[in-house]
């Protein structure tokens, strides 16, 4: 067991090293001097070009800037932003508790809508399976932007019952979170469906069903827990996409957050600000892996081993 | 991040140095009595894309028609008296690069609030009293002797003096300033002596006539000396200096900056309508990055005011009783397309010309930005000091001209496409530009290569990304760019056609190329020029010279266009036609 963690732990720090490299060689090798972006295409003195040059160290040939660099992050030191003139950590920390609100909003969003679809849906007559089925594939068609201009639109501006301007607070947080939670509880309340119908087929079900279990019963006891392996499978895809929703959703919200702040730096190659961003994605990426591989065993018992 | 409305080959600058000043040397202005902040004329706007970054050029986003609404003045009359209290929420497309004014490019409306300027400078470029109460100004233009006005004190309770002033000019033009903006406003800067308390000598390395006016300039902002010993970075944030408004919090990237009134105020410009503290309790403004965002929340209620509505909104939220559109028209040189003087095609100025008269440029502006930007008819913008009117009538669409000009350089014979051709060669431009900069403009770009498809000229509009745009700006190698700047003084000709401001080694306004001695020679001339009628009559000549040898195509002037509701009152516009809040309050 023991072993299994620090395989688990070399390899997220493999993976981590991995990201952060290819980020660091992507920006170098891009076309453009760094200088004349850090100046933003302006007019530039010579002296303010030679000031950016020796602050950043860009004089300085790739292999020994790569070097200084890592060491740098092991020692827990981002660096400063070449563009908001902050130090990484202070811009990373600014944004992320945002984010990290609107994720976990979006996941709870996610799970009331997806889980009674399910369940209701799950092998029913045509009559309320295709509704169900419908509002799954249209979930999954509307972008993720038009959906939270749409919202915005009425549910802010006509009826002024949320606030637009990235307000703090739950009710800031109700629309950003419809709007990013509609294409992954699409997708998961149609898989969910699927290994519902599944499972309810299966001859323990009926015998379930013979012993006299009532129909909510079976479906919450014996199918949900089934339907759900193929959904936990899912997660790491589900991530990303919503990693990648945020970016349209904050800005359409003017929330605050990580995904702008990415778009932001990967768009005026602010190195030291990407890298901080991908360590902190790619971290949050290995924490949801390595939850989802254990997870499998709280779901299936017959993945338990008698190791511990 | 995002910035702006434009791009092109330069930043604007955003100072401006301007040459109408009215102190003459030896004396101290009397104050006119002028309403300080300017009233809007009335135009509108574009917006860039919420891009918050340092944009290529400080374009302002803009917006607007002509509008009907007031002037503060008039708005005020109809009001009544101003009432205190209230806190105003004002929704903008994207934070600043940088707070302090010093490093980034000016953003005036962040730094404005809390910092304030030596001089003043009102919509006719005269300049007025302000931190500074009066000002000598030695025979030889090269020294200022400024005395300032007592009993003013920082925020952070710092007493402004000599020594804050000193220390700000050298905050200004340090190296590890890295200014990107403000230095240039006041490059001639050698050094300042502190006399007394209440007494500096500036002394310049050659008189420049626009010093006072970069003096006046919001990149001039007077900061407490006691932050600028700290890590520059830090004032990116959080500035403190003697101005109506402070903020303890600072700015938040994509979120926004939050001031509150600095009690005690009493040093407004002479002239100001309000001369005690601010109306207003507090000011908030929000960085919301999308048009439609914007809007909305200014219609719901949930903005009292939201800057760059676009264009295409302007006249319902006009039509609209519960709202009003402000707007000013920027100074200096519009947003053009400048021709490559040096190589290529348009090295030959019949061809420069035929490309101006040949493409109805108004229209075009018309139809993309229903009249929220006046058509541009010059090298510089009518709300620039030193304007002038007599070239307007070479900006004139003349298809027939144009085409004679096309034949007479020999590009006659015509190909399969219909396109000219000369010793089998197509006649074909390339237009460069940076999409994350030039976003809102693409459908612009792309009428005027379906207009200069009509007289068989092949415009190829690229999009490159920034890296490859300035290796071929830098090169040479293209025939077209887009610039515009942002700035209150007939000096930024200099930037745009000085030949010292090419962009070979790196970039600078010069996109043009345009290498003229004479014209070298006379903005020199009238930068040293202690008389205003003589700065104006060489800035007169060189706006003739460049539109006789047809080195820039202006296109539109950029406004800055300000959605509000009508119960928001005494918004001003200033120097660079940003709107100032000092003198704004709220009806209930």
């Amino acid at each position: 067991m023991i072993g299994a963690v620090a395989r688990r732990l070399g390899g997220s720090v493999l993976v981590l090293w991995g990201a952060v490299t290819v980020a660091f060689l992507a920006l170098h090798l891009t076309s453009g001097d760094p200088v004349d972006l850090l100046t933003g295409l302006r007019a530039s003195s010579d002296g303010l070009r030679a000031e950016i040059v020796r602050e950043y160290g860009l004089d300085r040939p790739l292999a020994l800037q790569y070097l200084t660099f890592l060491s740098h992050i092991l020692q827990g030191d981002l660096g400063d932003s070449y563009v908001l003139h902050l130090p990484v950590r202070t811009a990373i920390g600014q944004q992320l508790g945002s984010t990290l609100q609107l994720l976990a909003a979006t996941v709870v969003v996610t799970v009331v809508i997806a889980v009674p679809a399910a369940l209701l849906g799950a092998g029913r007559r045509p009559w309320v399976r295709t509704p169900v089925s419908l509002l799954e594939g249209l979930g999954v068609a509307v972008p993720a932007f038009w959906l939270g201009t749409l919202l915005l639109g009425v549910f802010s501006f006509k009826l002024r019952w949320f606030p637009a301007l990235g307000a703090p607070g739950i009710d800031g947080l109700v629309l950003p979170a419809l709007a990013l939670a509609a294409a992954p509880a699409a997708v998961i309340a149609r898989v969910l469906r699927r290994g519902l119908e599944q499972t309810l087929d299966e001859p323990f079900v009926t015998t379930a069903r013979t012993r006299g279990v009532g129909e909510a019963a079976v479906r919450l006891r014996h199918g949900l827990r089934h339907g759900l392996l193929p959904v936990a499978t899912l997660v790491g895809w589900l991530t990303g996409s919503l990693i990648g929703g945020a970016v349209v959703v904050e800005s359409v919200f003017s929330r605050q957050g990580l995904g702008t702040l990415a778009v932001t730096a990967v768009r005026n190659k602010d190195l030291p600000l990407v890298i901080g961003i991908v360590l902190v994605a790619g971290l949050v990426y290995t924490v949801v892996n390595t939850a989802v591989d254990l997870s499998y065993r709280l779901i299936d018992p017959r993945l338990r081993t008698r190791e511990a | 991040m995002p910035t702006p409305g434009t791009a092109t080959t330069s930043t604007g600058t955003t100072g401006t140095a301007t040459a109408t000043a009215t102190a003459t040397a030896g004396t101290a202005t009397a104050a006119a009595a002028e309403r300080r902040r300017t009233a809007p004329r009335t135009r509108r706007f574009t917006s860039r894309p919420g891009v918050a970054v340092a944009a290529l050029t400080a374009l302002l986003p803009l917006a607007a028609a002509c509008s009907s609404t007031a002037n503060g003045a008039a708005d005020q009359a109809a009001a009544g008296p101003p009432k205190a209290g209230g806190t105003l929420t004002l929704a903008v497309p994207y934070g600043p690069t940088c707070l302090d004014p010093h490093q980034g490019q000016a953003d005036a409306l962040f730094s404005r609030a809390v910092l304030d300027s030596l001089v003043w400078q009102d919509e006719k470029g005269a300049i007025h009293p302000w931190l500074a109460k009066s000002w000598k100004i030695s025979d030889d233009q090269r020294t200022y002797t400024f005395v300032l006005r007592p009993g003013v004190t920082f925020s952070d309770g710092t007493p402004f003096d000599a020594a804050a002033v000193k220390a700000n000019l050298d905050h200004v033009v340090a190296p590890a300033t890295k200014s990107a903006g403000a230095a240039q406003l006041i490059e001639n800067y050698r050094s300042a002596t502190v006399v007394d308390d209440h007494t500096v000598e500036v002394t310049l390395a050659a008189p420049a006539s626009s010093f006072l006016s970069g003096l006046a300039s919001p990149g001039l902002g007077i900061e407490s000396p006691a932050t600028l010993t700290d890590d520059p970075k830090a004032l990116c944030s959080k500035i403190v200096g003697t101005g109506p408004f402070t903020s303890a919090a600072g700015f938040t990237p994509q979120q926004g900056i939050t001031y509150q009134r600095r009690e005690g105020y009493a040093w407004a410009p002479e002239g100001a309508a309000n001369q005690g503290p601010a109306h207003l309790d507090g000011l908030t403004v929000r960085v919301v990055p999308e048009n439609s965002s914007r809007l909305g929340a200014l219609t719901s209620g949930q903005a009292d005011a939201a800057s760059a509505i676009a264009p295409v909104n302007v006249a319902k939220l006009k039509a609209d009783p519960g709202f009003a559109v402000q707007s000013a028209v920027a100074p200096g040189v519009p947003f053009s397309y400048n021709p490559n003087t040096e190589k290529g095609a348009l090295s030959d100025v019949r061809l420069r010309k035929a490309l101006r008269a040949g493409i109805d440029w108004p229209l075009i502006v018309e139809k993309l930005y229903f009249g929220v930007y006046p058509a541009a008819q010059g090298p510089l913008s009518p709300t620039t000091p030193g304007y002038s009117k007599s070239v307007a009538d070479q900006y004139k669409y003349d298809p027939a001209a144009s085409a004679a000009l096309l034949d007479e350089a020999g590009w006659t014979a015509r190909d399969a496409e219909n396109y000219r051709t000369k010793d089998g060669k197509r006649l074909t431009l390339d237009f460069l530009y940076v999409g994350d900069y030039f976003g809102p403009h693409v459908a612009l770009a792309t009428q005027i290569q379906a207009a200069a498809k009509q007289l068989g000229i092949e415009l190829r509009n690229q999009n490159l990304d920034a890296g490859s745009y300035v290796k071929r700006v830098l090169a040479g190698d293209y025939d077209l760019l887009n610039s515009s700047n942002n700035n209150f003084s007939p000096d930024g000709l200099r930037l745009i056609f000085g030949s010292a401001h090419i962009p070979t080694t790196k970039i600078d306004n010069n996109a043009a190329r345009y290498h003229d001695a004479g014209v070298d020679a006379k903005l020199a001339e009238a930068l040293a020029a202690g008389d205003p009628q003589k700065q104006n009559s060489l800035y007169a000549e060189v706006q003739q010279k460049v539109t006789d040898d047809a080195a820039i195509l202006p296109l539109f002037n950029n406004a800055y266009v300000l959605g509000r509701s009508a119960k928001v009152h005494g918004v001003v516009f200033e120097q660079q036609s940003f709107p100032n809040f000092a003198d704004a309050w709220l009806s209930q």
